[in-house]
């Protein structure tokens, strides 16, 4: 047998150590017993999840892999040490190795009696829920007065004492073959046939049809119709197959898309139960996936780190070039935030551009430009700027009813848009150099993207939100995922190799060259890859809270619990690589807010999407406190300055004007709570805990100022709907981190510079992770922009410097 | 008077973290309530010599300072969370400024319980010989079913609990006064307590 015994204790000296030490030795005919020590276990906290780390995954692993552990624990305060309750913590927390888990508790202490009361505590934890071990009942084995116990060689002095050990442990033997049979799978039988069952998915419901034998799972088949391409089809490809293979529910939910992920798990429960069989049976059978893997390793010419919009065309460049690429993506699926995106990117096309009609508005922006006062621009930009002037003079003097565009306007409003003062003082503008390659090279991209097997829709001049301008191609098929499944097939086509659930966590660096990384595979495994050339394409840090708050100087606060509309993968990964290899970074004070999030998970087409014409913004007390039609940034600092928790009240009126909506989303909503809903506003009021007089005369006050076409107030001047007509209708919003602009500083090349300005050898950064181009304010439409035109270079220079250095040899 | 609240969880989000703010803000007419924080504290591993990390000893002397403590507990595994944990080792281990001080016990928890064992095991704790605290007997305040609790302004939702933590606290006031009348005659067995060692008490001395 394979016992795991476990020092309750991290201090330096301890008896209950030189127990466990005995207890090895003694016992080591009979068994075998291995020793953990705590020193390492960091603190238990929730807020920071180390489930993942090495040390809590080697306790949780060995703790399974054992017939039963035995526990020494001191008593400190009555109780058990806090180091001993923080490993049971994290090891009830995501993992959950005790359970079922036979157990033996032994206890040393200074004091007679000591222990005694600590061992009681630790049955009353281990039987808690969460741990669940199977605790030897009676045969208290405490040891009193340790500090006479033993003699020189560590062993127990006293002859009774050691009997009385022995007669413990052998029951404790009997005990865990006992208590092991328990474990032992139960049989299942089920009533043969296809069930119809509908489980719980992230948009809706998921019809979903399950085929059983007499005692198997056969089939799993899931209507995906409803459910957001990209992210949650890994869950149907996936779990469906572990469950199947494994024959078993106890199976790891995918990062990113876990409610869909137990949707699928639910639904085959019910199926199971409509069966007649037990799903907890089920879902106590060991997991399909946890087989150890041996480490890998391999070779390659480029590595990518990442497999969003800009990693996965950097590899496809790099096969253009007839070289061997390797891309590492961190979750189960490629696509990071570009499956997020909501599609158009910009690019100036003027020819094509100039077959739309301008807009009302469009003459008077392009009036404002050629009106701005020189002296506004920043040197660099001026020469640019006075030429922009011209176009625009001969454009509005041609009187041109088209819709106009250059690279220049491109170019100017993408600096114009991104220029912010912080909390500081610090002004920041975009990077000169990285602004014209962006603007100059966009439309190269986009036909690229048009050979690499993206299709737009040249139909429709789109203006992304946040964007200044129309200029947005956008593509047909379903929004971001529209690229990454181009890019993706192309890769794989061209034989490009994308491994993932394989994040990496360290460059390998020789003599200041990066020549290669480290990643750990999905069963633990360290794979390594060597190569000539790195690509980091690993995304912002948006779904990194802290990282946020670290390096943030422009908003005045971040809440500790902001959501993100970003995906939970984008946590700064590739910035602290390059950190690692000594890189500078840029702008990462900066991060844009979408102020108009769902409060409880962030994402932004939640609630009842309609535009600002159509609703009233007000705080927790019910008045309004910002102009509806504010920038981002001004109604983030607006909603800040609120206790960020606002609402967007609207009347029955909506359900015509909300493009996403219907009367039985609104009714679906209301239910589930993300909307409210009332026949009176003094009602809505009392439900949001607002004074209804303050609501209600907010209301009549903005009602009056549609009447009269203006907003005395706060400025708004486009108006559609009033707030009259029953129900009325509150959608709770907070902001919520959407992009980061700051990152790694790279050069036109994207070369990663270090803090000289120099490049470092063999790393290159595109997208997200790379800063100095959107600098206070990144526009809409421009990211994808951003990274297929940087992902497309970063491709290409990681092959063609190396080339060249071979040529110049 | 003046009270802290210690917050018995280093997680960020935390509803007693809650109950202790509404405290504050609920009771202010009546007393002055710190809030202290235990994220970020090293966790207690005993070395040699008893010397506290700076973040402790500043914790120590808001507990020796204060007329009361009020120790918000979540429950974690039936019993008390491992940071809260810690930092009493450290204080027991150290300064143990909680020698007949005041305390009153509350706690939140997501289930109907309210962390009953928790707080019964803080109990325990708490009368050990080095920490000796004066914990209000008899009462007890669990909040179950802590995430509905709190409105977006962070009052207690539920009127009869409000009312109990009033009682609660009007006996905890009470408490405090007679508590401090009393151990005024104390100081030889609160010196014992300064001094208590498990070595010596193992040896039959410490008495
Ligand atoms: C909801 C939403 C809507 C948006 N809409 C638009 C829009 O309409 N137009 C626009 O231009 N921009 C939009 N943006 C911004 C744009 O989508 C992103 O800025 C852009 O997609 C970033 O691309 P990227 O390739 O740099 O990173 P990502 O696409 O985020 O890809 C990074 C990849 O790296 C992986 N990764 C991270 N760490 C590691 C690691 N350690 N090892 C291996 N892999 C790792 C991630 O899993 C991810 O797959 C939107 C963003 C969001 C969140
Ligand atoms: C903070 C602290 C509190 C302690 N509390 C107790 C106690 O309540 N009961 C007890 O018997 N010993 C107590 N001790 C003394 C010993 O640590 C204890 O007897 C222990 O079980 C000895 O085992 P070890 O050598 O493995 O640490 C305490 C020690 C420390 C450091
Ligand atoms: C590791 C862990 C174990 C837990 N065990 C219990 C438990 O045994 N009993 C219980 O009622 N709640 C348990 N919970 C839930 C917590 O009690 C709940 O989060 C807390 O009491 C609420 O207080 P808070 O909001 O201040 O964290 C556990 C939580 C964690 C993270």
């Amino acid at each position: 047998m394979k016992f795991i015994g476990i020092v309750g204790t991290n201090a330096a000296k301890s008896y209950n150590r030189m127990l466990l030490q005995f207890m090895k030795k003694h016992f080591s005919d009979k068994a075998e017993i291995e020793i953990l020590e705590l020193t390492d276990v960091p603190m238990f906290d929730e807020s920071d999840d180390q489930s993942d780390s090495d040390i809590i995954q080697m306790f949780n692993k060995k703790i399974s892999e054992a017939d039963g552990v035995i526990i020494a624990t001191p008593e400190h305060n009555h109780s058990v040490p806090s180091a001993l309750n923080s490993i049971l913590e994290w090891m009830s927390f995501n993992l959950h190795p005790f359970d079922g888990k036979p157990v033996m508790i032994v206890g040393a202490s200074l004091h007679p009696q000591g222990s005694s009361r600590a061992q009681l505590h630790l049955r009353q934890i281990l039987d808690a829920p969460g741990v669940n071990a199977t605790v030897m009942p009676g045969s208290e084995f405490l040891l009193g007065q340790a500090q006479k116990a033993f003699d020189e060689n560590g062993d127990l002095k006293s002859e009774g004492t050691v009997d009385f050990l022995d007669s413990c442990f052998t029951k404790f033997q009997r005990f865990t073959e006992i208590a092991n049979l328990l474990n032992v799978p139960e049989d299942l039988n089920f009533k043969p046939g296809t069930f119809e069952v509908t489980a719980k998915g992230h948009n809706g419901d998921l019809p979903m049809s399950v085929t059983l034998s007499k005692d198997r799972i056969e089939d799993i088949d899931i209507d995906t119709s409803t459910e957001t391409q990209g992210i949650a089809d890994v869950v149907f490809s996936r779990i469906p197959q572990e469950i199947v293979n494994g024959q078993t529910l106890n199976v790891d939910v995918i990062s990113g898309a876990s409610i869909t992920s137990h949707g699928v798990i639910d639904g085959v429960a019910r199926a199971v139960k409509m069966a007649g069989g037990n799903p907890e049976i089920l879902k106590k059978r060991p997991k399909a996936s946890n087989i150890v893997q041996k480490d890998e390793e391999y070779t390659t010419d480029v590595v990518v780190v990442g497999a969003g919009g800009a990693g996965l065309a950097a590899a496809a460049k790099v096969l253009d070039e007839d070289k061997k690429v390797i891309i590492a993506e961190k979750f189960p699926s490629p696509g990071g935030n570009t499956v997020r995106a909501g599609g158009p990117m910009n690019a100036a096309d003027p020819e094509w551009q100039n077959t739309f009609d301008a807009i009302p508005g469009e003459a008077h922006r392009l009036k404002e430009i050629k009106d701005m006062k020189l002296d506004d621009i920043d040197p660099e930009y001026r020469d640019d700027f006075q030429e922009l002037q011209k176009q625009i003079g001969e454009y509005l003097g041609s009187d041109g009813k088209y819709l106009f565009d250059s690279k220049l306007l491109f170019r100017i409003q993408t600096y114009l848009g991104g220029k912010r003062t912080d909390l500081q003082g610090n002004e920041i503008h975009g990077q000169y150099d990285l602004v014209k390659i962006l603007t100059d090279h966009a439309l190269e991209s986009v036909k690229w993207l048009e050979k690499v097997g993206v299709s737009f829709d040249k139909n429709e001049v789109a203006m992304p939100v946040g964007a200044l301008w129309r200029r947005g191609h956008k593509p047909m098929g379903p929004e971001g995922f529209a690229y990454i499944q181009a890019l993706q097939k192309y890769v794989e086509d061209n034989g490009g190799k994308l491994m993932t659930e394989t994040p990496v966590k360290e460059l390998i660096i020789e003599d200041g060259k990066v020549c290669g990384v480290i990643a750990r595979g999905a069963n633990g495994q360290k794979i390594t890859i060597h190569a000539e050339s790195v690509v980091l394409a690993s995304g912002g840090y948006g779904a990194n809270t802290k990282m946020l708050k670290k390096y943030n100087t422009y908003w005045t606060e971040i809440d500790d619990d902001i959501q993100t509309s970003n995906s939970p993968a984008i946590t700064g990964d590739g910035i602290k690589l390059g950190l690692s290899a000594g890189a500078d970074l840029v702008g990462m004070g900066f991060s844009q807010m979408m102020p108009v999030s769902d409060p409880e998970t962030g994402e932004l087409f939640t609630g009842v999407q309609v535009p600002p014409a159509n609703f009233i913004m007000v705080n927790q007390q019910g008045k309004r406190f910002v102009n509806e039609y504010g920038s981002r940034d001004q109604l983030t600092q607006a909603a800040i300055d609120n206790g960020s928790l606002f609402y967007l009240i609207a009347d029955d009126g909506i359900k015509d004007t909300a493009y996403n909506t219907s009367q039985e989303k609104l009714d679906a909503q209301v239910k589930a709570g993300t909307l409210f809903r009332d026949d009176t506003l003094e009602g809505l009021a009392k439900q949001l805990k607002m004074d209804p007089e303050v609501l209600v005369d907010t209301i009549k006050k903005y009602n009056s100022y549609v009447d009269a076409g203006s907003d005395p107030e706060f400025g708004k001047d486009v108006f559609d709907l009033k707030a009259v007509k029953a129900p009325f209708y509150a959608t709770p919003r907070k902001p919520a981190v959407h992009h980061t602009m700051g990152g790694l500083k790279i050069d036109t090349g994207t070369h990663v510079l270090n803090k000289d300005g120099k490049v470092i050898d063999g790393l290159y950064a595109a997208g997200e992770v790379a800063g100095g181009l959107h600098a206070g304010n990144r526009l809409g439409g421009n990211s994808l922009a951003d990274i297929f035109t940087f992902g497309r270079i970063a491709g290409e220079n990681s092959v063609e410097d190396k080339q060249r250095v071979e040529q110049n040899d | 008077m003046k009270f802290i609240g210690i917050v018995g969880t280093n997680a960020t989000k935390s509803t007693n973290r809650q109950l202790l703010q509404f405290m504050q803000k609920h009771f202010s007419s009546r007393a002055e309530i710190e809030i202290c924080e235990i994220k970020g504290l090293p966790a207690f591993n005993q070395p040699e010599d008893r010397v506290a990390p700076e973040g402790i000893q500043v914790l120590s002397d808001k507990v020796e300072a204060a007329d009361g403590v009020i120790i918000a507990t979540p429950e974690y595994d039936h019993t008390v969370p491992a940071p809260l944990k810690s930092v009493l080792e450290w204080l027991s281990y150290t300064s143990r400024p909680f020698i007949d001080k005041p305390v009153m016990i509350v706690g939140a928890s997501y289930g109907a319980l309210g962390s009953s064992r928790a707080q019964g095991h803080l109990r325990q704790i708490l009368d050990a010989p080095e920490l000796k605290a004066r914990v209000m007997p008899s009462e007890e305040f669990l909040l179950g079913h802590s995430l509905q609790a709190f409105d977006d302004n962070g009052d207690l939702v539920y009127e009869d609990k409000v009312t109990e933590l009033e009682e609660c606290f009007d006996q905890f006031l009470q408490f405090v006064d007679i508590t401090n009348q009393l151990i005024k005659n104390h100081s030889f067995q609160a010196e014992q307590n300064k001094n208590f060692s498990w070595e010596k008490a193992s040896e039959g001395g410490n008495n």
